[in-house]
């Protein structure tokens, strides 16, 4: 019962920061809360009791949010 | 009007492919279902025999590497195909007459955000403390993969993770490593040619492809799987490396081109 109320705020919390990314004027803020996004999935994975996946989301959900920096540093349109 | 209805054409064709997923559901189980043909067919088969056949502690191991070897192999194959995709699509020269390659100078980046260039305690932090500890620990991940969690996947991570780091603390002149794309993508061929490689070795050994208990060394047959899951785990992991490193190149490649225009 813990473990489904544990889902169910951290799915919500999934669901909030989406809509952050997709509304967010600030590319940067948007790239950085994606961050939050595998982190929270992260979470999401413990939960359900798969560590290993948590591990490389955690691990991949930090470098895809490099990759996405460095691209954003190389453009020169910072908003929406 | 027409660009109207062009611009409808995804949301449409994405609200049909929705719809059915979502009429599907009711027929999936649901999540930890005990009863669920994922639970019930192999998943027993596996926890029995596990350790008897693989010598592998790790059930997710045993299964990744040694009874889907071949599906895991593809997948690394995939990867590199992907990064080899990303250097097409974003390193190819635009212009072949847009030869000169400027480098990009990182002092000019920090200098606008009012940070001085190279005298920051999150360079000194993170090339001292953090990478270090990063690399040790991919390596611990990486031969303790059989035993705990993670394995050659997190490993090579890891290990791009630093070199990402090591690239944007001190890029250009004080680096420990520098890979240009080429030889970046070979190293990712090199990592899924090592796990072919092993394959090869068992068929040498008379066995099926990637059957490990059947490789051409002098060992018992523990020990025998032990390496071939080793082996394995260290090409995936020079391959995700690579394959890191090979994006993170041609994002960089390409800002300079862009740069140059």
């Amino acid at each position: 019962m813990h473990s489904l109320i544990l889902e169910a705020v951290l799915l919500m919390a999934l669901i909030a920061i989406t809509l952050v990314v997709i509304f967010d004027k600030d590319l940067l803020a948007a790239v950085v809360t994606y961050c939050a996004f595998s982190f929270i999935t992260m979470f999401l994975y413990i939960v359900m009791g798969a560590p290993d996946v948590a591990f490389t989301e955690a691990v991949i959900g930090v470098i895809s949010t490099i990759y996405f920096v460095i691209s954003l540093r190389n453009i020169d349109r910072r908003c929406k | 009007m027409a660009k109207k209805i062009k611009n409808a054409i995804p949301v449409v064709i994405i609200a049909i492919v929705l719809a059915a997923a979502f009429a599907r559901f009711d027929f999936l189980p649901s999540i930890g279902d005990p009863d669920a043909p994922a639970h019930t067919r192999t998943s027993d088969y596996y926890i029995e025999h596990a350790v008897k056949d693989t010598n592998s502690p790790n059930y997710v191991t045993a299964v990744i590497v040694d009874y889907r070897a071949f599906d895991t192999m593809l997948e690394t194959t995939v990867m590199f195909l992907a990064g080899l995709g990303v250097v097409i699509l974003l390193a190819s020269r635009p212009d072949p007459k847009a030869r000169i390659i400027k480098p990009r100078k990182f002092t000019e980046n920090r200098e606008h955000l009012g940070a001085p260039a190279y005298q920051s305690i999150n360079k000194d932090v993170m090339i001292k403390i953090i990478e270090p500890l990063i690399l040790i620990y991919a390596v611990y991940v990486l031969f303790h993969g059989e035993v705990s969690l993670g394995g050659g996947f997190q490993a090579g991570a890891l290990i791009g993770m630093v070199y990402i780091i090591d690239t944007m603390v001190s890029p250009g002149t004080i680096s420990l490593i520098r890979l240009p794309k080429e030889r970046s993508v070979a190293l990712a061929g090199a990592g899924t040619f090592i796990y072919t490689l092993t394959g090869i070795l068992t068929l040498v050994g008379g066995g099926v492809f990637l059957e490990y208990g059947k490789l051409p060394f002098s060992m018992s047959f523990e020990e025998k799987h032990s390496t071939g899951i080793l082996m394995v785990e260290v090409g995936v992991t020079i391959g995700v490396m690579a394959t890191i490193i090979t994006i993170l190149n041609a994002i960089h490649e390409r800002a300079r081109f862009d740069d140059d225009k």
